[in-house]
């Protein structure tokens, strides 16, 4: 009775301090979330101080990845999870990981944003780069939520989308050489922009990434360079549908 | 008599005729015991069958018909089918009333999330599902920080001071503006209210560009209305009687140059957003900067106090402080006559600092001191056009303070003076051991 109610009373503490880490990822997601759109409003309305502040407040986002892998090895330490747990605590400090690329690529768009906003802006004010910005912070936007949610639905959702965000960092990618070969003078601008669409296409990545580890967190299932019909098809079949969520 | 009692003389008789019957056709037979017993069994019997359908009828009253039975049985039934009646009719009435309710909450233009002590949430209706983008099922107990990520909304949730909503941008679709209302209730509950202020920031943006631009184009023009003037007042042959006029237009002009400028200020400050952080500001120096610009004026009082009781630094926006503090200033010299006193002071406690500045002036009425800070706010028409303020000094003041976490306290005696004390609070402060250090 005695050791029964113990383990309990373990067991609750271990759920008060998954639950507390997990907030953590979160608001360091939604910090991330916000340094990117930000980055992006600044390249598109050609705001170098919005910019600015975007690159400076990105050792914020590395504090905040520190201090979030230091409590996960406590964690690990001192409760030696098992099972669901320890799947929970690996996709954490996975998660975290990329959460932090995603704030680097941030910082890369909001500096080149203060340079390009003392440059002359081109013809169409970068819609490609606005409307690509869009979908890439809805797919960083969607990860997380499937994160808090643990929902494998929408995570694979988020893991397709990234097919759609490399088709159009091609098409970006195929506009700018044709202007670069038209006007050699705008080869430097072009070529700033070019990191753009790269970061954002990067970002994409660590989304898929993200929801990947959402899949793995809920099903157990290490999803990574799997095609994704398999993915689906394996995750449906009855076999799979009687494991309870973790 | 009552049917119930009238019912139960009846079965009281029903059952004594029967013991009478038996006990009868006993003895008649011989066996007096035999007979009353067996009536008794047949008795009980009845009763049983009774029973049986009252039984059946409870478990099966849902679509079954009451049994139609007389006497005591009927009576019961009877007693039960109103109990049942009733139970149903204050159901109905309470089913009734959670609709109404949960339709109006329904269409509240608002979004609305009931969230329990552990901020997770409990309830929401339809608007907030559609403005934070909230699931029906499955969102019901997971902690709102977790899907409303906005750092501003996470950090004013965790501060825990609900006094003023939170405005933060939606996190998909289009650029908008969600503004976020913490109200607790109850046992450490927290009614969270959305309201779409989208149109309203934008309405706010658009009316701040107006009038900065405005402000800029009146400039020009204005700048060469004074300059003729300048040359005009300077004319050696103008007519006499023109020179009034003349110094009247340029009084005028130079005050027209006072609110553009103020009105640009004000929109430089509107346009950014909270200072963070700042240079230190060496408030001693300052405060004796402005007194001596106070005994340069024309006419001034005669006596401007100095009461400096800490050397610590504030750490803000220089050219900001200065523009607030001189405006305090330049009010108190403007409304204290020339043999009244200013008292300017600035010292730290354990709330912060505070610097404050008092005078011997007029005063101000208690009823306008809550809109003293109101953009061209006139205590009485009169009064400040013949002193030459743009109307906007305190409206800067204000928003000075606000962006370093400031506020203004006006305390006001009609005709005896007024004090306007800046609070500024213990993170502005740069200790002196750390400003020694800083200036070393």
């Amino acid at each position: 009775m005695e050791t029964a109610d113990l383990s309990h009373h373990i067991s609750r503490r271990f759920n008060e301090d998954l639950e507390r880490v997990r907030s953590k990822v979160l608001g360091m997601g939604g910090f991330v979330e916000q340094q990117l759109r930000k980055a992006i409003t600044a390249l598109v309305e050609g705001d170098s101080s919005l910019g600015e502040s975007v690159a400076l407040d990105d050792h914020q986002v590395n504090n905040m990845e520190v201090m979030i892998d230091e409590e996960c090895s406590k964690i690990l330490a001192t409760r030696a999870p098992a099972a669901g747990d320890l799947r929970v605590i690996v996709a954490i400090i996975k998660t975290i990981t990329d959460l932090e690329r995603i704030g680097d690529e941030g910082e890369k768009i909001g500096y080149i944003a203060s340079r390009l906003a003392t440059m002359e802006r081109p013809a169409d004010k970068y819609r490609e780069i606005k409307h690509l910005g869009r979908v890439v912070s809805e797919m960083v936007h969607d990860a997380l939520d499937a994160f808090a949610r643990m929902d494998v639905e929408s995570a694979l959702r988020v893991a397709r989308q990234d097919r759609l965000v490399d088709e159009e960092y091609e098409a970006i990618q195929r506009q700018s050489i044709t202007f670069m070969m038209e006007d050699p003078r705008t080869i430097r601008r072009a070529l700033d922009v070019m990191w753009v669409v790269r970061a954002l296409e990067r970002i994409g990545d660590h989304a898929k990434n993200i929801s990947e580890y959402v899949i793995y967190m809920v099903h157990g299932k290490d999803i990574r360079h799997t095609s994704l019909d398999d993915v689906e098809r394996e995750l449906r079949s009855p076999a799979n549908g009687a494991q309870p969520p973790a | 008599m009552q049917p119930a009692t009238q019912a139960w003389l009846f079965a009281a008789g029903r059952l004594l005729a029967t013991v009478v019957f038996g006990a009868g056709a006993g003895w008649l037979f011989g066996n007096l015991w035999l007979g009353l017993a067996c009536a008794l069994a047949l008795h009980l019997t009845w009763m049983l069958v009774y029973l049986f359908r009252l039984e059946w009828w409870l478990r099966h009253r849902n679509y079954a018909d009451p049994p139609d039975v007389g006497g005591v049985w009927g009576e019961i039934i009877a007693q039960v089918v109103r109990l049942h009646r009733r139970k149903r009719f204050h159901k109905q009435r309470f089913v009734q009333l959670m609709r109404q309710l949960q339709r109006s909450t329904a269409a509240l233009p608002d979004g609305v999330v009931i969230l329990n002590a552990q901020r997770e949430i409990v309830w929401f209706n339809r608007m907030a599902a559609r403005l934070l983008n909230l699931r029906r099922t499955g969102d019901l107990g997971m902690r709102i920080e977790h899907l409303v990520r906005a750092p501003e909304f996470v950090r004013y949730l965790a501060a825990g001071d609900f006094a003023n909503p939170v405005v933060v941008r939606t996190a998909t679709g289009e650029d908008g503006f969600l503004s976020l209302q913490v109200a607790p209730y109850g046992d450490g509950q927290l009614l969270l209210l959305v309201r779409d202020v989208s149109r309203q920031i934008r309405l706010e943006a658009v009316r701040r560009d107006f009038v900065a631009n405005a402000s800029h184009e009146l400039r020009s023009p204005l700048t060469v209305i004074s300059g003729y003037l300048e040359t005009l007042a300077a004319d050696p042959v103008l007519d006499a009687e023109l020179q009034g006029p003349i110094a009247e237009m340029r009084r005028q002009a130079e005050r027209m140059t006072a609110i553009i400028r103020d009105l640009i200020e004000l929109s430089r400050l509107e346009e950014t957003d909270e200072v963070v952080g700042g240079e230190p500001v060496d408030v001693a120096a300052l405060a004796s900067l402005l007194r001596k610009d106070v005994l340069a004026r024309p006419v001034h009082p005669r006596d401007v106090r100095l009461r400096i009781e800490s050397a610590a630094q504030l750490l803000g926006d220089e050219p900001e402080i200065h523009s607030a503090f001189s405006n305090l200033v330049d009010n108190a010299a403007k409304y204290t006559p020339a043999e009244g006193s200013i008292e300017i002071r600035w010292w730290t406690d354990a709330d912060g600092a505070h610097f404050a500045v008092t005078d011997t002036g007029m005063g101000v009425p208690a009823e306008h001191i809550p809109r003293l800070t109101e953009r061209f706010y006139r205590v009485d028409a009169g009064r400040s056009r013949a002193t030459g303020g743009s109307g906007l000094g305190l409206a800067i003041v204000k928003h000075v303070l606000q962006r370093h976490g400031a506020t203004l306290e006006v305390e006001s005696t009609l005709g005896s003076g007024s004090t306007f004390t800046c609070h500024f609070p213990p993170e502005r402060i740069l200790p002196v051991a750390r400003a020694a250090a800083a200036t070393a």
